[in-house]
């Protein structure tokens, strides 16, 4: 098998031959994600975790007798790989069910095939909200849930301006707007607003710009990788020392960061540090698995593991994994995982418990504090 | 003030990221597309540096010696079959810009690599605090450029180059090893890209892609300079302070673009660019 | 020229008087693909219907790609942006109006129209007079980058980084939008196919092969290059329309630079200059793509790149040259070359009375920098005359005739060509007011048969072909003349870079004697061509001028033709005009053997 040489981490998308169990056809989970491209930093975490829920339901005997197995797809993180992605998991290998984290050009570029071939699909990335079709279901957070635990505790400590820079997409202009829009709303004032485009390297002139508007806090939403670590390293190259959250960080890379991120305030509905059984539990099962080819569970790995979860619920509710019945029974049950109890029920949304943490010296995060049950707001309307 | 050190800095970076892909140009009248992939080869170099836990600085005559040694086969095995099809050679070496990322994914991962900072810490210039590395990449660019300078003026590689660049024909028959001269200076070229490369990991992130992001404004802005250095540093201020007034007064997504639009428009109003005056 | 891979000149099969099967044999091909294609949504599985679809969508930008860089030798990577154009303009329109018939309707106007004006734009960009093929492709290169800036700058209209998706789209199933991009890619190639196989067709080789020549043809290379450019954005943008409702997604990287690149590496691989074979690439590396891509993430992009390179140093011409190859050693796959009839033309031009002036010439001087080149020169020719300019290497004649056919070098003083001033014209102006010129060294179209330069001389007068190939070559008299004493009119089907250097000599003459110019500039006709060339061509140029009609200026070394032929001899000398006269009376003059003997000074 050509693939454990080229990728290194075992079982991307063999497991269905190991799962092939005696009671008839294994229930088929599509995970197209970017294994190549912008997501391939994360993507490995994600499908680990997918291996580990698929293991665990499996070792307990599956879904109605019947086996999990897991297809990998490589959408190359964009709109035209996840065309091709999707098509292959959808018609060729024929999923059951599309369970994934991917980029919103990506998620959108396979919409219509999710669509067309009717099958569920639960979209386990944070992402700028609002993205409704009936047959997609969301189990991360949007900017309603992440970015007011940041403002109110900015707030808290006496910060009344405030600077916002991001990346041009989606994504960065959803979470700012946002943003704006709640301090605005708190009674805050926003000195700037600025962004650069997706692959810009040069942060030079919006940092002036930040250092001649001195405001009290600083809160940025760049694209992930190497937008985030560029602008936090011109930041700390410039002597920036604000008060300053980073809407687009997780943990992993805050630790590679090191020292430059130091300080920094992170919103997540998981950290590695929430204190529950369950996530002591699922740590302690990854590190079993994966040993030291482990990445390092975040905050798009963990809702990959619980939707795989609530997909099972689903389909026992429902009897089958016929889609219709499967998609009426998604909001209605629930999955007590490492982030607490996921019910997908708002909208095709899910309320989520939030963490505010901040980046220690040595790259862990601490959890400042945690917000109960934020409500994800007016996602989709028209879904009941 | 800061305006002005944005400007200064800005010139000095870019002409440190496109003096490798001028040298290139000038003398083989190639364009390099696998630059890129030179930077992040140098890029990486710092990361293996700080593996190895050697000093940072380590990693500038380690990358320039990768560069040369990469820059060398490469030139031997794709560049010199296409000398009589230069357009074919953008083709090639964006083909070897490819490759190399991917081997660099494959080997070293996709991750973000994080390096240790060269220079950190900020210093108090003439009235405002300013990120002491970019005073400090200031300074390069101006070393860079001096010993960029000499090497032309004063070396005998520098003559046979000058030569080259003039007239190939008549250089050749003067008895210059013409396919040397263009081995030597694809292999410095590449070597300064590399150079180039550790040279940013202050500023960005290190991944297989990183290099991509800069060769379109190094590319165009040594389209604007033609063969000449001095044109090139003209280059770099002008469509330096043009990026950092316009980021700064209109917007910073036009000023992303600004290199990439206004050095075409200046080349459609005057071909030779910059190297006329 | 810069790019002279050696592809696309065997890709086309000889021209002429081919069988009715073979004129038709297109036709039939085109028939019996669409028929299978129509047909093919019922034996493949879904997966392949949807991947096949987009396949073939990519394959008409590709196609178009093709056009541009295997045919005109423009290399471009801006065809993505006019394809994502064209795709974001039916997005847009579809979500904002619904696929209503009048919505369709626009957003198909628009997709096509969009494009279609950016690419004029892009076009007058990249083309001007002496611009360069890199810079061509320097502007390719920044409008993706621009274009997709623009999209993700555009907020909820283009909806940014995320793409445009759940607009209506066609009401069609995905076999219909299997069987629409079918119908499409067979009819664009077939266009394409019937296009570059006519007489126009051979103006795009024309001009990859050497575009000063069209210009000094009398064609305008950039209003070309610019239609052409347009032309081909709308048909990428219109691939881009039926790409946006075939999906029912756009996304920017559909207008991106890195697609732009896969165009071009699936356009190399196919085989560039082979239409067939670029489509063939897309179709198989993206299907390929479809089913590898997703298991073998890193190492397939690995592979693409090393073939890709590989086949550019190697293969030039990509897998359809080396099909091409094989085909051809088989018996049946070589065919017999042919060419058009020659015919006499009536000669166009109303005969102008001796003594009219055709060329006049007043204080022109030129300088390079502090370098005087030509001062005070003043000049008349009249018609009939066949004027000898002479002098030594460095005297200013070469920059003299550049000065008499290019409007756009600089110089001071007048140049008049039968009362019009032409400074500041360009070459193929300067054609259309009658100059012909004849290069020192002899320029032809090295890649076409004698019989298609000859026909590109006609160009300006006659027109070319879109569709298909004239059976009959008409030529002037002079110029048939030409052809019959070099014995030329025998070998024209011949590619013309098989011709010997004095046969190259005659054909230029001939292309430009069949222009009909009222003057005709020639330097140094006769350099490296055996004694009884050059008394045919001296024979020529005496017939040519002696009706009447025409004048001739002759910059010459060889004293003794000169002193054969001409009617007056012009002498040349640091720049300056010293000495203008007789034949009896240059040659006899101390002056000349002065300076020939380089005894003069000032």
């Amino acid at each position: 098998m050509v693939k454990h040489l080229i990728i290194g981490t075992a079982a991307l998308g063999l497991v269905a031959s190991a799962a092939q169990g005696a009671d008839g056809k294994p229930i088929v989970i599509g995970v197209p994600i970017g294994l190549s491209g912008a997501n391939s930093v994360v993507a490995p975490s994600v499908v680990q975790s997918a291996e580990l829920a698929v293991e665990e339901i499996n070792a307990k005997g599956g879904v109605l007798g019947r086996k999990l197995a897991l297809e990998v797809a490589d959408d190359a993180s964009g709109a035209a790989g996840a065309q091709k992605a999707f098509d292959s998991l959808i018609y060729q290998k024929k999923v059951d069910v599309l369970i994934s984290m991917e980029t919103s050009a990506a998620r959108n570029a396979g919409l219509p095939a999710v669509t067309k071939g009717r099958v569920p699909y639960i979209y386990t990335s944070f992402y700028e909200g609002h993205s409704c079709n009936k047959n997609l279901f969301v189990d991360a957070w949007v900017p309603e849930q992440q970015v007011p635990p940041v403002v109110d505790a900015f707030k808290a400590k006496g910060a009344k301006t405030y600077f916002l820079i991001g990346s041009d997409y989606a994504f960065g202009r959803g979470m700012l707007g946002f943003a704006k829009s709640y301090v605005e709303k708190t009674g805050g004032k926003v000195l700037g607003e600025e962004y650069l485009p997706m692959d810009g390297s040069d942060w030079t002139a919006i940092i002036s710009k930040l250092k001649e508007a001195k405001p009290d806090a600083l809160i940025t939403s760049t694209a992930g990788g190497a937008p985030n670590v560029t602008l936090t390293k011109q930041l700390r190259g410039a002597g920036v020392t604000l008060p300053f959250a980073n809407l687009a960080l997780d943990e992993g890379t805050a630790k590679s960061m090191g020292a430059d991120a130091e300080g920094v305030y992170l919103s997540a509905s998981y950290v590695t540090g929430i204190d529950g059984a369950e996530n002591k539990a699922f740590l302690a099962a990854m590190k079993k698995k994966f040993g030291a080819e482990l990445r390092t569970p975040n905050d798009l790995s963990v809702p990959e593991y619980e939707a795989i979860y609530l997909y099972k619920a689903a389909v026992e509710k429902a009897g089958g994994t016929e889609t219709v019945k499967v998609l009426e029974a998604l909001p209605t049950v629930s999955f007590t995982g490492p982030r607490g109890t996921i019910r997908m029920s708002k909208q095709h949304h899910a309320p989520l418990t939030m963490y505010l943490g901040q980046i220690q010296a040595d790259g862990t995060v601490k959890v400042a504090d945690t917000f109960k049950d934020v409500d994800p707001g007016e996602q989709c309307p028209k879904l009941q | 003030m800061l305006l002005t050190l944005d400007i200064l800095t800005t010139a000095a970076i870019l002409f440190i990221v496109s003096i490798g892909l001028l040298a290139i140009f000038g003398v083989l009248k190639i364009i390099n597309f696998a630059h890129g992939a030179w930077l992040t080869v140098g890029a990486y170099c710092a990361v293996v540096t700080a593996k190895l836990g050697l000093n940072p600085w380590l990693a500038l005559p380690l990358a320039f010696l990768v560069g040369a040694v990469l820059g060398g086969i490469a030139e031997h095995f794709i560049i010199r079959p296409l000398y009589r099809r230069p357009l074919d050679a953008i083709l090639a070496t964006w083909g070897l810009g490819i490759v190399v990322g991917q081997l660099v994914t494959l080997g070293l991962g996709r991750d973000v690599q994080l390096t240790p900072n060269l220079y950190a810490g900020t210093v108090a210039f003439l009235g405002v605090d300013y990120s002491a590395y970019r005073l400090v990449a200031l300074g390069i660019a101006l070393v860079i450029g001096t010993m960029f300078a000499l090497a032309i003026e004063r070396t005998r590689l520098g003559l046979s180059a000058r030569a080259v660049i003039m007239n190939e024909t008549l250089a050749r028959s003067l008895g210059i090893d013409t396919g040397r001269v263009r081995l030597v200076v694809f292999m410095i070229g590449a070597g300064l890209a590399a150079l180039a490369g550790v040279l940013l990991t202050p500023l960005t992130s290190v991944d297989p892609n990183m290099g991509v992001a800069w060769l379109i404004g190094a590319f165009m802005l040594v389209m604007v300079a033609d063969a000449s250095y001095l044109a090139l540093a003209a280059a770099c201020l002008v469509f330096g302070a043009a990026q950092v007034l316009i980021s700064t007064f209109v917007s910073p997504i036009l000023g992303s673009i600004a290199i990439a639009v206004l050095a075409a428009l200046v080349l459609r109003i005057s071909p030779k660019g910059f190297s006329r005056a | 020229m810069l790019e002279t891979a050696p592809v696309a000149r065997r890709a086309v099969p000889a021209p002429g008087r081919r069988p009715r099967l073979a004129r038709t044999a297109p036709f039939v091909v085109a028939g019996l693909t669409a028929l299978a294609l129509w047909i093919a949504p019922l034996v493949l599985d879904t997966f392949a219907v949807n991947v096949l679809t987009r396949s073939m969508i990519y394959a008409v930008p590709a196609v178009t790609v093709d056009l541009l860089w295997g045919f005109a030798g423009i290399l471009t990577f801006g065809q993505a942006a006019f394809f994502g154009v064209g795709a974001y303009a039916a997005a847009m329109i579809l979500n904002a109006y619904g696929a209503t018939p009048l919505g369709i309707a626009a957003a198909l106007a628009t997709a096509i129209a969009a494009p279609a004006l950016l690419g004029l734009v892009v076009g007058w960009l990249s083309f001007y007079h002496r611009s360069t093929p890199l810079y061509a492709s320097v502007i390719s290169l920044v409008v993706p980058i621009v274009v997709v800036q623009l999209i993700y700058a555009g907020g909820e209209w283009t909806g940014s980084s995320s793409g445009l998706v759940g607009f209506d789209v066609l009401p069609f199933e995905i076999e219909g939008y299997f069987r629409l991009a079918a119908l499409v890619l067979v009819a664009v190639t077939l266009a394409a196919w019937i296009l570059v196989r006519s007489d126009a067709g051979r103006a795009l080789v024309a001009l990859r092969d050497n575009e000063a020549r069209c210009a000094y043809l009398g064609l305008n290379p950039r209003r070309l290059q610019i239609l052409l450019t347009a032309g081909l954005a709308a048909v990428a943008g219109f691939a881009g329309f039926l790409f946006a409702n075939a999906s029912g997604v756009v996304a920017p990287e559909n207008a991106g630079f890195l697609f732009g690149t896969e165009l071009v590496i699936w356009v190399a691989l196919g085989g560039r200059g082979t239409l067939l074979g670029p489509v063939l690439g897309t179709i198989a590396i993206d299907y390929l793509a479809a089913n590898l891509s997703g298991d073998l993430p890193f190492l397939w992009q690995l592979l693409l790149g090393t073939a890709f390179v590989a086949i550019i140093i190697l293969l030039p011409g990509g897998l359809a040259d080396l099909v091409g190859r094989l085909w051809r050693v088989l018996p049946f796959g070589r065919s017999g070359p042919s060419a058009p009839a020659l015919a006499a033309r009536e000669d166009g031009t109303e005969p102008t009375a001796t003594d009219t002036s055709i060329l006049k010439v007043q204080g022109l001087a030129k300088a390079y920098g502090s370098l005087t080149v030509l001062e005070a020169i003043d000049l008349e020719i009249r018609a009939g005359e066949l004027v000898s300019l002479v002098g030594p290497n460095g005297a200013g004649k070469t920059t003299l005739m550049r000065c008499l056919s290019d409007g756009t070098e600089p110089f001071t003083g007048s140049i008049a060509v039968g009362g019009t001033a032409i400074t500041g014209l360009t070459p193929n102006r300067i054609v259309g007011l009658g100059v012909g010129r004849k290069f020192q060294v002899a320029s032809v179209f090295e890649s076409l048969s004698v019989a298609d330069c000859l026909r590109l001389a006609r160009a300006s007068h006659d027109g070319l072909n879109p569709t298909g190939r004239a059976a009959t070559l008409g030529l002037p008299q002079a110029a048939l003349d030409v052809l019959r004493m070099t014995g030329l009119d025998r070998r024209l089907p011949e590619p013309a870079r098989l011709l010997s250097h004095g046969q190259k000599q005659a054909l230029e003459l001939a292309m430009v004697v069949a222009l009909e110019p009222r003057l005709i500039l020639l330097d140094e006709p006769t350099a490296g061509l055996t004694k009884a060339e050059r008394t045919t061509i001296g024979r020529v140029l005496k017939d040519l001028t002696a009706n009447g009609r025409i004048a001739a200026v002759l910059v010459e070394h060889d004293l003794d033709f000169v002193r054969e032929i001409s009617s007056r001899i012009v002498v040349l000398h640091q720049g300056r005009l010293v000495l203008d006269g007789t034949v009896e009376a240059v040659v006899g003059s101390e002056l000349v053997r002065t300076i020939y003997s380089g005894g003069a000074h000032g």
